[in-house]
């Protein structure tokens, strides 16, 4: 009996972390995009997640005001507000982030960085407050049926069961989905061949005829599309308000790191890695102590990896 | 035609102060309140409702003609941010002590928010009301803190007591062990503290399970599954986040344990809020059972209305009416103090024993305080989700509905 409940609790913490993890995974892998290709690290990622999850909120309310549609609706506006994403994040770049990123960073004497840092971090601020005052204090969630259901398998004679919620697994395969799509894009398409040019090299992809500017607003579009899905995948099981996106910026930077910056496929697994330990650590040590053990083989990989456990060393991606 | 000499405008010009001396006479000056609560940040909800209750009470006591004794001196409220961290009420409530005109202050929530603006606020004798729980509050040896709730080592073993004999009479035998989930914040662990040394066993209930998380939580699944593998006969859950809350509760209903199955035990207002309504609906919701510091009680059933039509909530939760009592309380010791000064308040809202005006808007009978500030025999206020609404159950004068033993329908 003592032996079929550690392997209840053993599957069913694996189950939750791949499931939460697939989801850190896609966070990861879109800030890990826009580091990767554009050497800038995206502080206001997270409120910009918070930001989808309220799109997605309100295209559910829009469509689907019952409980019983609310989640395959949710699926879908998750795609409608990666587009709309897409184009906010284009927009941003072009209005903000290629004022101190870029052509215009050349010749400065941190490459922008300084730059980058304030504006992203002022933009951070700005994004919350002015979520706070538009949309209240008030925490909310897509209210839907297959965030309190979940699909059960029975092992040995009953003894051990294991309970796979239905909102969490649906999230996990959309955000499985959106990773292999920009995978292929990266791999197969030409616009996806200028975006590796640029990261690998943006002067040599410049003299090559590549518009340098114009990849690095596609780079920040795609990343904010992917943190969007995420985001609005979130939102079915996981009340957010203003202040939301900073509960995973945190996730966001240790798993880009962890997986090696630069890298798409990368980013996704030091996510789903830092799901994992997050859950598993719950075995052996007190559930508060949860983000510890994250940071914890955080430190141990770099220390036996620096450049990650997917990346390429000084190399860009 | 009138002429104006320079004598005439000389004798008007020195006339002037006197004519402005008169005029501030007739109308006394401002009395200033603080109102620190966390306006910003993850519990910036809690704080719209304490700003809400405290800008209702101040409204009242100057709509009824302001503080007698003083000439009928208008409350002023002056609001400040508490944030989301103990830096940064430290630093708010800094700036608040730093403001002379200032008689008293509430706030500030979290039972560790409330502890760091205390610290401020003792050195500057700032009086100060709180509607927060964490027994150590009022265990410092200070001597400008007023706690209106129960403390963390009552709050919970008062209210299970009765809920305890309904479980008997209702299921034919009363239950006998327990798990807790809790998240590491100051008054969850304050709570908690009690019950794990012989406060549990005194009650006849065998722990186990005893886990605790820090907030915000990410999973609440594994915790899900070692409860349905300890098969409690009921859960104490405190969390202070919403998000918590709704994990837990939407976990507990995903494992098959949720809708009376595995009766809920909530000492958290937070599951008391209209949000979680929204985020669970009434189904999931039914027959949980929260404790407060406070909450509606039918004997103030018209003020009652007339607080929910004008601050257009659909229910009001222990965050607001606490915090309008708060007023209500200060406005009442300013009349006994029969001055603006901070040492006569403090020494008007120890003497409070009253079993009318402030004390009806707190649960139980009589509002007195002890020597250390905290309010000598407190009631927990016991609240039950029924059709969508949290309803006082306990205590039983001001119950609004009847306490049942959740089971599962």
């Amino acid at each position: 009996m003592a032996f079929a409940g550690h392997i209840e609790a053993l599957l069913q913490i694996l189950t939750a972390g791949l499931l939460l993890g697939c989801l850190y995974g896609l966070m990861c892998a879109g800030l890990g995009l826009i580091f990767g290709i554009m050497r800038v690290i995206n502080f206001a990622q997270g409120e910009f997640m918070m930001l989808a999850m309220y799109a997605g909120l309100t295209g559910v309310a829009v469509l689907a005001p019952g409980r019983s549609w609310a989640f395959a609706t949710a699926m879908l506006v998750a795609c409608a507000v990666a587009a709309l994403f897409y184009g906010l994040g284009a927009l941003t770049h072009w209005a903000l982030v290629s004022r101190v990123s870029g052509a215009r960073a050349v010749g400065t004497a941190d490459a922008g960085h300084t730059g980058q840092l304030i504006l992203t971090l002022g933009l951070s601020l700005v994004l919350q407050n002015g979520g706070l005052m538009l949309f209240g204090s008030s925490p909310v969630s897509i209210p839907n049926d297959a965030a309190v259901r979940s699909w059960t398998m029975e092992f040995a004679e009953g003894d051990v069961m294991l309970f796979v919620n239905q909102a969490r697994a649906f999230s996990a395969l959309m955000a499985v989905a959106a990773v292999l799509l920009t995978i292929l894009l990266m791999a197969r398409t030409g616009i996806g061949r200028q975006l590796r040019a640029v990261a690998n090299n943006p002067i040599a992809a410049l003299y090559m005829g590549v518009n340098v500017d114009r990849a690095f607003r596609t780079a920040f579009g795609i990343g904010l599309a992917l943190t969007a899905v995420a985001g609005v995948c979130v939102a079915t099981f996981y009340p957010f308000q203003a202040y939301t996106g900073f509960d995973f910026v945190i996730i966001m930077y240790a798993g880009v790191v962890l997986g090696g910056m630069g890298s798409v496929g990368g980013a996704f697994l030091g996510g789903l890695l830092i799901g994992l330990v997050q859950q598993l650590s719950t075995l052996v040590l007190p559930p508060q102590l949860q983000n510890t053990a994250v940071f914890i083989v955080f430190l141990a990989v770099l220390l036996i990896r620096p450049q990650g456990l997917f990346g390429r060393g000084v190399e860009r991606a | 035609m009138m002429t104006i000499t320079r004598r005439a405008l000389m004798g008007s010009a020195l006339a002037m102060p006197a004519i402005i001396h008169g005029t501030a006479h007739a109308q006394p000056s401002a009395i200033k309140l603080a109102l620190l609560a966390p306006l910003s940040g993850p519990f910036a909800r809690q704080g719209e409702l304490m700003r809400l209750g405290a800008e209702l009470g101040v409204e009242d006591v100057n709509r009824n003609g302001g503080i007698k004794a003083l000439g009928g001196a208008k409350l002023d409220l002056a609001i400040a941010d508490a944030g989301a961290n103990v830096e940064q009420v430290t630093a708010a409530t800094q700036r608040l002590a730093a403001d002379r005109d200032l008689i008293a202050g509430m706030g500030a929530w979290a039972s560790s928010f409330t502890l760091a603006a205390t610290e401020v606020t003792e050195r500057a004798k700032l009086p100060w009301v709180t509607l927060s729980w964490a027994d150590s509050i009022t265990e410092r040896g200070f001597h400008y803190v007023i706690a209106t709730s129960p403390p963390s080592s009552k709050i919970i073993p008062a209210a299970l007591e009765p809920l305890l004999a309904l479980a008997g009479k209702s299921v034919g035998k009363k239950p006998g062990t327990i798990a807790c989930i809790n998240d590491d914040t100051a008054v969850n662990q304050a709570n908690m503290e009690p019950l794990r040394n012989g406060g549990f066993a005194k009650l006849g209930l065998k722990t186990v399970m005893d886990e605790n998380f820090s907030v915000p939580l990410s999973d609440a699944a594994p915790l899900i599954q070692r409860l349905r593998r300890a098969r409690p006969d009921l859960v104490l859950l405190g969390t202070t986040a919403t998000s918590d809350s709704r994990l837990l509760l939407q976990t507990l209903t995903e494992f098959g344990l949720g809708q009376g199955k595995v009766p809920v035990i909530a000492p958290s207002a937070n599951w008391g809020t209209p949000e979680m309504l929204k985020n669970m609906g009434t189904t999931y919701l039914e027959g949980v059972i929260g404790v407060a510091g406070n909450w509606s009680s039918k004997q103030q059933a018209a003020l009652n209305q007339d607080l929910l039509q004008r601050s257009k909530e659909p229910w009001l939760i222990q965050d607001t009416l606490s915090l309008y009592g708060h007023v209500q309380l200060i406005a009442d010791a300013l009349e006994r103090a029969g001055k603006a000064d901070r040492d006569a308040l403090m020494a008007a809202l120890l003497a409070t024993d009253t079993t009318e005006g402030p004390a009806k808007l707190f649960l139980g009978d009589r509002l007195r305080f002890e020597k250390n500030g905290r309010r000598a025999n407190p009631v927990p206020a016991v609240f039950q989700w029924k059709g969508g609404k949290p309803l006082t159950v306990l205590p039983e004068a001001d119950a609004e509905a009847e306490l049942s033993w959740p089971q599962p329908g």
